[in-house]
């Protein structure tokens, strides 16, 4: 157990170093991020000119979207490192479970993912004048558990089409379905929080967390037989 | 194994039973099964409009709902047969697994349409709207779109395995995916009615509808996986007679087809 713990560090280790050295998923990421929430601000409009916040139902839309868009890219960009020189049959001849790498994978792309929630957030807060401090914990944790399913089902797809033509769209096309309870139950927790005296949804949390368990139990199982040089 | 079909298309039992007399044998049976799902669909529809009963709420369009929850049950079967093909084309990596689970995913996707236009005929009936985000219809829509995907995915993808294997990941996923969208909008707040109560003479109709329904499921799969079974036969054929085009041969069977 401590060995394929240590074996999972170690790559996730590796791929956080290619990521510092590089910075060309976190980079790209961060942008389409903020084009999207810039894009949505327009079509929004600015909230001062009327003097009125965005409301919690538009800021769930907001963040969801920037999230999504941005997490399919680090899925696809943290697979991609693996095709170049042929590094994945190289890490494919280690005597390392499956399971382990797929851990691996994941874990990076939460690194990732959480790296650009971190830089979306305050500035969709910035720019939409929505209200977060309130339920800052609630918040991250419906963000948390909602990120662990859908960078479950992301890194199982990315690591399965990165052999073939389903990259850009066709991988987003592919995820969001699959991820559509997240959204759901993500979405109304939010709607939830921003209300006035909003709570948390604790069968919600539950869902989340249900969710989490079938996308890492399947992924776990299955990403021996997706994954190929 | 290296299973063989032959080119009248019923998969891996055609090894075993494929003479002559029992093709034929087979072709009756075919040709009576849909001779009596046809005779009970004008018996069920004559059924509808000379016994049942209209609501006195909503009048003829509660209809509706004899086809809708039969379609819907049937929807979830053939949602279970794309799982049940996926959990068998990963155990064995036999194709024809594929081949039954891509019949399913046609028929999942007809009958969860079926499912959502039914549904908001009544949403307009009933409250006026065509569209609400109300669970069922929500419901409703994300089993469409979770099986709608998964049909227009496989022709993207060219080779024969990886497509395989990546749809039989994703029809274990949908289906799974299943019970958690139905517990997870039943957060949205509903204006759907809790439970329906149904005189004795609507619930022997709405019970008549199950076979009919159920059946044409049941054919439109059997008939699309003899013709997936054809199309992978014809294409083995083609990769036999000119290995040296195979490269330039795009596999198409199972839905690699438009």
């Amino acid at each position: 157990m401590t060995t394929t713990l240590g074996r999972i560090m170690l790559l996730v280790a590796k791929d956080l170093r290619i990521e510092a050295r590089g910075r060309q998923t976190i980079a790209i990421v961060l942008v389409l991020g903020i084009l999207i929430i810039v894009v949505l601000g327009i079509g929004f409009g600015s909230p001062g000119s009327s003097g009125q916040p965005v409301t919690g139902f538009q800021a769930t839309a907001i963040l969801w979207v920037a999230y999504f868009f941005g997490g399919v890219l680090c899925f696809e960009k943290t697979m991609d490192v693996e095709r170049r020189d042929d590094a994945l049959a190289g890490l494919l001849m280690t005597p390392v479970d499956r399971g382990a790498i797929y851990v691996a994978k994941l874990l990076t792309n939460l690194t990732l993912i959480a790296g650009l929630t971190i830089v979306i957030t305050p500035l969709a807060v910035m720019f939409f004048r929505f209200d977060l401090a309130g339920h800052a914990g609630a918040f991250v944790a419906i963000l948390a558990l909602g990120m662990v399913g859908f960078a479950a089902i992301g890194t199982l797809f990315a690591a399965a089409a990165s052999s073939t033509r389903l990259q850009g769209g066709l991988l987003a096309m592919l995820v969001f379905p699959l991820c559509l309870p997240v959204v759901i139950v993500s979405t109304q927790m939010m709607r939830e929080l921003f209300l006035p005296g909003g709570q948390l949804s604790m069968p919600g949390l539950a869902l989340l967390a249900g969710f989490d368990l079938m996308a890492l139990t399947v992924g776990w199982l299955v990403f021996e037989q997706v994954l190929e040089p | 194994m290296n299973r063989t079909p032959t080119l009248t298309g019923h998969g891996p039992w055609n090894a075993r039973w494929g003479t002559v007399g029992m093709q034929r044998l087979s072709a009756h049976l075919v040709r009576a099964y849909w001779l009596v799902t046809a005779a009970l669909f004008v018996a069920v529809i004559l059924m509808l409009v000379l016994y049942t009963p209209v609501d006195r709420g909503m009048g003829p369009v509660q209809k509706i709902f004899y086809l809708h929850l039969p379609v819907a049950i049937s929807g979830f079967l053939a949602a279970f047969v794309v799982f049940i093909a996926s959990v068998g084309y990963l155990w064995s990596r036999s194709m024809w697994w594929d081949d039954l689970a891509a019949a399913a995913g046609k028929v999942a996707v007809l009958y969860c349409a079926v499912i959502l236009l039914t549904g908001m005929f009544w949403g307009r009936s009933a409250w006026g709207v065509w569209w609400t985000w109300s669970p069922r219809l929500t419901f409703s829509l994300v089993l469409f779109l979770l099986y709608a995907v998964y049909v227009l995915i496989r022709p993207t993808i060219d080779s024969a395995e990886r497509r395989a294997v990546i749809c039989a990941v994703y029809g274990i996923i949908a289906f799974l995916d299943v019970p958690l969208v139905y517990l997870s909008v039943r957060l949205i707040p509903d204006i759907h009615p809790s439970s329906i109560s149904l005189e004795p003479a609507m619930r022997l109709s709405l019970l008549a509808w199950f076979p009919p329904v159920v059946m044409l499921m049941a054919g439109m799969i059997g008939t699309r996986y003899a013709l997936n079974r054809r199309l992978r036969s014809a294409e083995a054929g083609r990769f036999s007679e000119a290995p040296s085009a195979g490269a330039a041969i795009r596999v198409s069977a199972a839905g690699g087809h438009p």
